[in-house]
């Protein structure tokens, strides 16, 4: 099952190379990087979401879970950048292999709320310790260069993008993770051990998000509980995921840029309604679920040869 | 430690409220197959509507419970059959499908309410919000607030009608059948799509009543729902997920530790700590305190 | 002969105060065709989901070539060769008939080419070949019970356990699947089939056990246990023949 669109994907990779080269304004680079910040967290969010059928509503623990662990190493212990990003990505990582142990043997559904509660326990927890500044937040160094910092994005989230790629649609990882989302006790008896399967998944999907949130807390330098690790990541992951396309890898990336580029104009004229935003978001989601259930990918049309796809 | 009985005392007073709010979550799930994640948006859109009622009519908050059931009952009995096209759709994993829809309702709601209601913390006066039973018993002294014994006597109450309801009618006795096998129940003359939406009814009936009396033992506001969503959620997952049984001593036990949580330790922590009892309790049992969960 | 192959020794299988399963033993050699026949609620299914490893026995055991296998996960027991299809089929409805069977293929396929290969054996094997790219969520009962017998086939199982693949079937559809089951057990596979339609049954079927109410009430060929009073009496509560 030769992929003829990893050509696709690769052009758009470079044409996205060459964005610095010819967007000079640094506020439109900073929204560019912003967006790819978000396809990243898309498309790591429909890794358990969309191929394994579990909903990780905590997906912004681990993106803050990055964020922190990179601050405190770069502030507080005084770590170079890289590996600092580095082991946050490793951090959000081990956080998902702990989470996952008892979580993951819940059904679905539940799975969802007891990773929702765990975020908001964890946003709890680092309002109160001292080490990462609480409610005050943290300050890291300042780099002052947003094409350093596009490129960086670009190219986490593009090394992230081409290893799901490989894994998920290449090998025989994705497959056996969709099976699992399609029928958890079937799949058993074919060999396959959910668990295992559902941890690895995780812990795929967590890593880049550490990552991504690392680069994030050095980007915008001053990182606080509500602005990482608060509901709207997760929510605006979900509603990219779901809106785009659940369990391809191209449905995330459309849904992020349609969702973001929506997001960057309503704060850019309604700032003030803030809570709308969240009504909106509420409304696109369950709307989607009603009226699009392949997401925004199921009504473009079919490109690739037979249905075979989507039932 | 002389405030251990009371903490008891709280607890169990607060664990009372949360039998209701997850038995009420179970039915549902156990009938219609769907995660109401929108459960702390009923309760706090319940508590809104008792707020109003009773800045409106100035009747005793307790007197109103009734009609803020059959309200509320209504709107979730339209609400419905939204609910049940989400979950028929031809899409896999009708539960996420169900999951992900009633997590976009509540953020509809909290930002509804959000916008209606305003920001600030309210409260529901009460005749009975002032008065207490103090009782004393060597050094041990324990002070229980009208306003928390009448939530344990409509926990009872409720307990009690949900119970006869269950056991002793046609109606319950249809529910039962559904939720232990649809296309059996379906195929002895149990009309599925009335008896979800009656229970559904009775779902946001009950978690709207609810509202009201937390808005009356504590207090009101248009971001409370998460809290108690994921109260109920605990619960449940205590318990055990579809043991109804082991609902009341998983209730009883989460509130004595918010309690002890609450006295003992910085409030904020409360959530975390309570996470992490129920996660070892997962990593030890993961079928709930008793074993009996799915 | 040889050493049977599976062996079921005192198995009890109870929920809470129902016992389902109540001191079951028989046994099935090597290249036999054994039916598991009873009453609805008679425990087969049960019986099944232990021996695929769904249950963990209440008590008494479960010997696969000789082995304990009783608690064994059921991917550990697919692993072993112990392949089963389900009484309400499981397809994987939102992918492809192919992928269906390309994921069972990688138990023993881990490359995905090869078990794309493999697959396709498989769906020609079963004749499902023409329909591969079709969503198996699209396919008619027929069809999905043919993905399903697939699915446990691509695991290159040596015993298969069968529930009811040709209830709802038409008459012309139960013999096309008479002749795969046929056509297995010449490969060399040992199979355990559960089915409520007797001439099926009694015709593809070496040897019969029969439950009810949990407890195996007689054991034999066809022949003998139509004759057998137990057994008589079992079914005139009204099964269709």
């Amino acid at each position: 099952m030769k992929d003829r669109r990893l050509p696709g994907y690769l052009l758009v990779f470079v044409a996205m190379l060459l964005v610095p080269a010819v967007v000079h304004d640094t506020f439109l680079l900073r929204v560019f990087t912003e967006a790819v910040m978000w396809i990243g967290l898309a498309v790591t969010f429909d890794v358990l979401a969309g191929y394994t059928g579990y909903l990780n509503f905590g997906h912004s623990a681990f993106f803050g879970i990055g964020a922190y662990t990179t601050a405190i190493l770069m502030v507080r212990a005084g770590w170079p950048f890289a590996p600092a990003a580095a082991l946050g990505g490793a951090a959000a990582g081990l956080g998902a292999l702990i989470a996952g142990f008892p979580t993951l043997r819940l059904r679905g559904a539940y799975f969802a709320i007891a990773t929702w509660a765990l975020a908001r326990a964890i946003q709890q927890g680092v309002l109160m310790m001292g080490i990462t500044g609480g409610p005050d937040g943290m300050r890291l160094p300042a780099l002052l260069s947003p094409g350093f910092f596009y490129y960086v994005m670009l190219g986490v989230v593009g090394v992230t993008f081409f290893a799901y790629w490989f894994l998920l649609e290449r090998a025989p990882f994705g497959l056996k993770l969709k099976a699992i989302r399609e029928d958890e006790q079937g799949a058993k008896a074919l060999g396959l051990n959910p668990t295992r399967l559902k941890i690895q998944a995780f812990v795929l999907s967590a890593v880049p998000t550490g990552i991504i949130g690392g680069v994030f807390a050095y980007w915008v330098t001053f990182i606080d509980p509500a602005s990482t690790l608060g509901d709207l990541v997760s929510d605006q992951a979900l509603v990219m995921v779901v809106f785009g396309g659940m369990g391809t890898l191209v449905g995330p990336v459309i849904g992020a840029v349609l969702i973001f580029a929506f997001k960057t104009v309503f704060w850019a004229y309604l700032s003030d309604y803030e809570v709308l935003y969240l009504i909106i978001l509420g409304g696109v989601i369950a709307a989607s679920v009603v009226f699009l259930p392949d997401g925004v990918l199921g009504v473009l049309p079919q490109r690739r040869k037979g249905v075979k796809d989507h039932g | 430690m002389e405030l251990l009985p009371q903490a008891l005392v709280d607890g169990i007073m607060l664990g009372a409220i949360y039998i209701i709010i997850a038995i009420a979550f179970s039915l549902v799930y156990g009938v219609m197959h769907i995660i109401d994640f929108a459960v702390g948006e009923w309760i706090m859109l319940g508590a809104f509507g008792g707020f109003y009622l009773y800045q409106w009519t100035r009747i005793e908050p307790i007197l109103l419970l009734p009609s803020v059931f059959v309200v509320f009952a209504a709107i979730g009995y339209l609400f419905q059959p939204l609910i049940h096209r989400v979950l028929s759709g031809r899409r896999g994993n009708p539960l996420l499908m169900g999951l992900v829809f009633t997590f976009g309702l509540s953020l509809m709601f909290r930002g509804l309410a959000q916008t209606f209601f305003g920001f600030y913390s309210l409260s529901i006066p009460s005749r009975f919000s002032n008065g207490s039973f103090f009782f004393q018993n060597g050094g041990l002294s324990v002070t229980i607030s009208s306003v928390r014994l009448t939530g344990l006597v409509y926990a009872l109450a409720i307990t009690g009608i949900l119970h006869y309801l269950l056991k002793h009618t046609d109606f319950g006795l249809g529910v039962r059948a559904l939720a232990q096998n649809r296309e059996a129940a379906g195929l002895m003359g149990v009309n599925n799509k009335r008896t979800s939406a009656y229970v559904y009814a009775i779902y946001v009936g009950i978690s709207a009543m609810t509202g009201v009396l937390l808005g009356m033992i504590l207090s009101l506001s248009a971001k409370m729902g998460p809290d108690y969503t994921t109260f109920a959620f605990f619960v449940v997952v205590l318990a055990g997920m579809g043991y109804l049984a082991g609902v009341p001593a998983a209730a009883f036990l989460l509130g004595i530790i918010q309690s002890f949580f609450l006295i003992y330790l910085d409030p904020g922590y409360t959530l975390l700590a309570v996470f992490a009892i129920l996660y070892t309790i997962l990593l030890v049992s993961p079928r709930g305190l008793f074993g009996k969960g799915v | 002969m040889a050493e049977p192959i599976l062996e079921v020794d005192n198995l009890t299988k109870s929920f809470g105060g129902l016992t389902a399963v109540n001191e079951v033993s028989f046994q099935v050699r090597p290249r036999e065709i054994v039916g598991l026949i009873g009453p609805n609620g008679a425990g087969k299914t049960t019986l099944f989901n232990v021996v695929s490893g769904y249950y963990a026995p209440s008590r008494g055991r479960v010997l696969f070539h000789g082995k304990d296998i009783s608690g064994k996960t059921p991917y550990a027991l697919a692993g072993r060769g112990i392949g089963r299809t389900f009484q309400v089929v499981k397809p994987f409805p939102g992918l492809s008939v192919l992928e269906n069977v390309i994921i069972a293929s990688f138990l023993r396929h881990p490359k995905k080419a090869r078990a794309e290969e493999h697959a396709w054996k498989v769906l020609e094997f079963t004749g499902l070949a023409d329909r591969a790219h079709q969503s198996a969520a699209s396919l008619t009962l027929a069809g999905r019970k043919r993905l399903e017998i697939g699915k446990a086939l691509a695991l290159e199982p040596t015993f298969l356990l069968l529930d009811e693949v040709v209830a709802g079937l038409n008459p012309t559809e139960v013999d096309h699947t008479i002749d795969l089951i046929l056509k297995l057990r010449d490969q060399g596979i040992t199979i355990l089939i559960v089915e409520h339609i007797m001439r099926v049954i009694m015709r593809i079927s070496d040897r019969l056990v029969v439950l009810n109410f949990g407890q195996k009430i007689a054991e034999g060929t066809p022949a003998e246990v139509a004759k057998d009073p137990g057994v008589v009496e079992a079914y005139l509560g009204g099964e269709k023949g």
